[in-house]
């Protein structure tokens, strides 16, 4: 009895260890196959890993401070306009004032200001999360466009000079940068009492509340540490490409929600939550639009290699998510 | 609602509540355009628009509503829209070549067609037990690519430009029958019938509900059924409107549609305390096509972006009154009470 | 516990996996791309430029970037490259999918770096500069179809030897074109009309409402000159109405973009009954029918297609300014002799900046000419025409003479 008993616990344990393992196993296969992909057809890996990166990078940065509102059971779909904004507005300052730290310091302001705003109208006047960031996504995609159109003339757009920023348009400053945002973040999520609360808040917000766990408070450092990664986000996107045009981060809102899911982490937050998911989730979905993307050729191919995107995606959120089930369906 | 057990005075309340934030609209807005020099419906074809707009409005707030007041966000309306019209154009074109009787016959498979995409949407949600906000990702990246594929990403305009087409959006009277039949439908499904008080007992507890027997799967694909169907209605309507179908949005390209039901949704929602629900949903669709009038009105004034803030701000504003009623109310209290008294004196 | 460790070993060896490959590919030689030819501007094989290249012979690669995945003229730029040029020469055009910003623009053209790619064809205009430099830093030849650089950005990049060049409308060109379509109408008598702003503040749409405006004889916040209409118009993201005075037609409604809105403002425009309706773009995408139905005169800039001929011959479509497909067959040449070790340079090694003109029709006839002649196997640049440019002796003179020919 004991030996069968132990035997259906190691099984257990097994495929849980499986389960959890499944992102980041997709991750690994997603790599290979970029790797077949790219090298069967002859192409150079070193670059598509190098595209790979800088798309990843921008995706994983905002994503991992998303991870902080997505905890809490909200979710926050204005991070793309924020990134825009929040670079416009840098733009906007460098060209005025010729000063790079000045920039930086209004991109991250900016950034963190849009989203404290968010967390403010929504903790203040309790209006729910979800509504507040939809007007913030109108509100600042408008504005933004306002002034890029009316700054950009014949150009279209914005920007600052191609040679400013190129200096750190390199693998090291944007994995330091990716290392140091991630790292503060798992010290905030996994060793403070931050993180800890936050999750207890996305699982059980009654009874988090009732053990006196300030929402506002928590609900505020999440999107304090999100505005951090847009305006990270922000200025990657700079040293990327210089200008800003309408159509700049326009995917990056939907596509942190994608990346979160990809990575493991369950969109109602709580106790499940990590903040690797965005790391992993990021890489692993612009390694599979890539790979799709040398397999499948032709114009009418990109709808194509967008739907299988989407199947695999559901896929590996199923696989993930089979510890979550419930009797009832979810919500 | 039983009228005859309402009392005059209960009645009088009940209309007041639900016209109280149309006719706000109406004066403000018509004042505005009035102090301006200007018509905010300015001829037969503007009211044609006018009804048409309204349709399209309170049938896409219908069909997000169905599903989010049940707690299952859907991206995929959008994507669920587009997708049934195009492939309800080729189909009809194929049949009909443009000839007469094109426009019923590409609303009759649009309702049909997204209905089914509906169904597949909501059968993908209840076997795969994923959150439906991710399932609605995924439903929409793949409708999307479908549609892409399907066209080519071009726009789709031989098949959707016909005289019977011009004809369906040349008259108020085929989309206020539109406005009709939804809206009697829908009251009729979701307030009087076994579907309609199990979905109701579902959205206000799934569990006691599903304890007591009320079978949640069934429920949640006819929802999902019924959203689609409602959003091939909006995505024939946009067709004619728009004389054509754009069929190159990927990567999420087609939510943006979704968004402006959220403001008539919440609209639809306060009203629905004084009178149905769906009702409410038609006076906010009047109220958010009367705002699109006015802009129509003042576009050169208003471009795109100062329109999308003023949306936004509405939206804000509304929430902010909604979720703070009570805190309002007790504000306002003793300064009336303060005014009295003072009368008084 | 053993769960716990086996994951983080298994995600640090993951991730550093990942950026260690990244790290590795980085300090790879970008020198190692592809086809010889494309490795240096001046090396080239001179004995390719005789096309087509026996079957054996490796095809040219050029990566085309687009923005435009569905308008009519860009459907039939590509129709043109896939079943023309791609028929009678040995290339190989790869193309992106919509691309919508600068960072989705440098992606695609190092994406088409990693593919061996020698050259670059783009469609695309959210940050011209970029293109130029990262085709550079991958060494790719870079060229713009049917577009332009803005002055400033030619003036730093002219000598750049992957610039190869740029052939298409220049933003002098769209204004004329406006102002020619606005004249025309003048001339016609027009008391009244309506203006279509398509996307301002798109730059090529503001010039042409621009010229549009001083073509009717009106002036714009009483300016008249190019340079202060255009200046304005960016100032107010549109045209105001009631800025336009002076001449004999009136602007009596006016419009853009597309969206919510778009059928109410068109039906205001319909209802002010304009003797014309003037559109700087995509009208007859979006407005054909509701025009014809109306019995409202309208011109357009866009391109000869099927359905604007239908627009002419059935409808109510009076004045097309258009570009054939097949005109972005020079700036394909000159690519060819680049990657051949040609390129064509002016003076000074300068890069090749030649402005197009539109073509303009004004009825069935004039409309059917540009159409039939640049139908899908006889194009206006056909293959014997693109061959006179294709070789080593080809001058920056004959090239511009080549493209400023009238073809019609």
């Amino acid at each position: 009895m004991k030996a069968a008993e132990k035997s259906l616990q190691q099984s257990y344990r097994l495929r849980q260890l499986l389960i959890h393992l499944m992102p980041l196993a997709a991750l690994a296969i997603l790599l290979a196959a970029l790797c077949w992909a790219v090298t069967s057809k002859g192409y150079r890996l070193d670059i598509y890993l190098n595209i790979v990166f800088n798309e990843a990078v921008v995706l994983a940065v905002v994503a991992t401070g998303a991870v902080f509102i997505y905890t809490l059971g909200s979710f926050d779909i204005s991070l793309g306009a924020s990134t825009l904004f929040s670079a416009t507005l840098g733009v906007m300052t460098y060209n005025a004032t010729q000063s790079l730290p000045l920039m930086l310091l209004v991109i991250l302001v900016t950034a963190i200001g849009c989203s404290l705003l968010s967390s403010l109208l929504a903790s203040v006047f309790h209006i729910p999360v979800f509504v507040t960031t939809v007007a913030m996504m109108s509100v600042l995609s408008a504005i933004a466009a306002q002034i890029i159109t009316k700054n950009g003339g014949a150009l279209g757009g914005i920007s600052i000079p191609s040679d400013l920023l190129r200096p750190l348009d390199t693998p090291w400053f944007k994995v330091v940068i990716l290392a140091a945002f991630v790292a503060l973040s798992i010290f905030i999520f996994s060793f403070t009492k931050v993180g800890r609360r936050q999750k207890f808040l996305g699982g059980n917000p009654v009874c988090a509340q009732l053990t006196g766990i300030d929402l506002n408070r928590y609900t505020i450092i999440a999107f304090v540490m999100a505005g951090l990664g847009v305006g990270l986000g922000a200025f990657l996107t700079l040293i990327y490409t210089p200008s800003v045009t309408t159509g700049t981060a326009s995917s990056i809102g939907m596509n942190i929600i994608v990346a979160i899911v990809f990575g493991g982490m369950p969109i109602s937050g709580g106790p499940n939550s990590k903040i690797y998911s965005a790391l992993v989730g990021g890489f692993s979905y612009i390694l599979l639009n890539n790979t799709l993307k040398i397999l499948i050729d032709g114009n009418t191919g990109y709808g194509v290699s967008q739907i299988v995107s989407a199947i695999f995606f559901l896929a590996v959120v199923y696989v993930t998510s089979i510890n979550y089930r419930t009797k009832l369906l979810p919500r | 609602m039983n009228t005859n057990q309402l009392s005059w005075k209960e009645l009088g309340r009940r209309s007041g509540g639900a016209l109280m934030i149309p006719c706000a609209f109406a004066v403000i807005l018509l004042t505005l355009c009035a102090v301006n020099g200007r018509a905010m419906i300015a001829n037969q074809t503007s009211f044609y628009n006018f009804v048409v707009y309204t349709a399209i409005v309170m049938v896409t707030t219908m069909a997000l509503s169905i599903n989010l007041n049940s707690g299952r966000f859907d991206f995929s309306l959008g994507a669920m829209a587009i997708l049934s019209s195009v492939v309800s154009a080729k189909i009809t074109f194929a049949l009909l070549g443009g000839g007469a009787g094109s426009a019923p016959c590409m609303l009759l498979f649009n309702v049909i067609v997204g209905a089914l995409l509906g169904l597949l949407s909501g059968t993908l949600y209840v076997v795969l037990r994923i959150p439906p906000i991710i399932t609605s990702l995924g439903v929409t990246l793949i409708f999307e690519g479908i549609t892409y594929t399907i066209t080519g990403g071009r726009y789709v305009m031989q098949e959707v430009q016909n005289a019977s087409m011009s004809g369906f959006i040349g008259t108020w009277v085929y989309a206020f029958l539109i406005i009709v039949a939804v809206l009697a439908l829908t009251v009729l499904i979701f307030d009087h019938t076994k579907f309609g008080y199990d979905y109701k007992a579902l959205r206000e507890g799934q569990k006691v509900a599903v304890n007591t027997g009320v079978r949640e799967v069934p429920n949640a694909l006819g929802c999902y059924a019924i959203c689609g169907a409602l959003m091939g209605v909006v995505g024939f309507l946009n067709t004619a409107r728009n004389t054509n179908i754009n069929g190159g949005n990927l990567n999420f390209g087609s939510i943006s549609i979704m968004f402006t039901a959220f403001l008539p949704m919440f609209i639809g929602s306060y009203i629905g305390r004084y009178v149905n629900e769906k009702l409410g949903f038609l006076l906010a669709a009047l109220c958010m096509s009367m705002l699109n009038s006015t802009f129509a009105v003042f576009s050169n004034e208003l471009n795109a972006s100062t329109q999308s803030i003023i949306n936004a701000v509405l939206l804000v504003l509304f929430l902010i009154y909604l979720s703070n009623e009570g805190a309002l109310r007790r504000f306002l209290r003793p300064v009336r009470k303060n005014a009295s008294t003072e009368v008084r004196a | 516990m053993m769960k716990k460790s086996m994951k983080k070993l298994f995600a640090l060896l993951l991730a550093s996996a990942l950026i260690l490959s990244v790290f590795a590919g980085c300090s790879g030689k970008s020198t190692e791309n592809s086809a010889d030819p494309a490795n240096s501007p001046a090396g080239g094989n001179e004995e390719q430029s005789q096309a087509p290249a026996p079957a054996n012979e490796k095809p040219i690669k050029i990566g085309v970037l687009v923005a435009d995945v569905s308008g009519e003229e860009a459907l039939g730029f590509r129709n043109y490259y896939e079943n023309y040029i791609a028929k009678n020469y040995n290339v190989e055009l790869l193309y992106t999918e919509q691309l919508t910003d600068a960072a989705g623009e440098r992606s695609a053209i190092e994406r088409f770096a990693a593919q061996g790619c020698q050259a670059i064809i783009s469609f695309s205009s959210s940050d011209r500069a970029m293109q130029v430099e990262t085709c550079a830093q991958n060494k790719l030849f870079y060229a713009v179809a049917s577009g332009m650089l803005d002055d400033e950005q030619y003036e730093t990049y002219k000598t750049n030897e992957w610039f190869v060049g740029q052939v298409g409308p220049s933003m002098e060109t769209e204004f004329e074109a406006g102002y020619a379509m606005g004249k025309y109408f003048a001339d016609k008598g027009a008391k009244t009309i309506a203006m279509y702003g398509a996307f301002i503040p798109n730059p090529m749409h503001v010039y042409r409402a621009a010229g549009v405006i001083a073509g009717m004889g009106a002036t714009y916040g009483g300016a008249s000159d190019m340079g202060a209409i255009v200046g304005q118009i960016f100032g107010d993201q549109g045209v105001d109405p009631s800025k336009v005075s002076g001449g004999s037609v009136e602007l009596v409604s006016y419009f853009q973009g597309y969206g919510e809105t778009t059928t109410d403002e068109l039906n205001a425009a319909i209802q002010a009954q304009p003797d014309a309706f003037l559109s700087v773009g995509m009208a007859t995408t979006f407005f054909t029918q509701q025009l014809n139905t109306a019995g409202i005169e309208f011109s357009d800039i866009d391109s000869f297609t099927s359905g604007n001929q239908a627009a002419m011959t059935d409808g109510k479509l009076v004045y097309l300014a258009g570009k054939y497909s097949s005109s972005i067959g020079p700036i394909f040449a000159a690519v060819v002799d680049a990657v051949n070790g040609n390129p064509i340079r002016g003076e000074g090694g300068t890069a090749i900046s030649v402005s197009q003109s539109y073509l303009v029709a004004t009825d069935t006839a004039s409309f059917d000419k540009y159409y039939s002649a640049d139908q899908g196997d006889s194009p206006i640049y056909n293959k014997e025409l693109l061959d006179t440019m294709i070789g080593d002796s080809v001058t920056y003179a004959d090239f511009q003479a080549f493209v400023e020919a009238d073809r019609s």
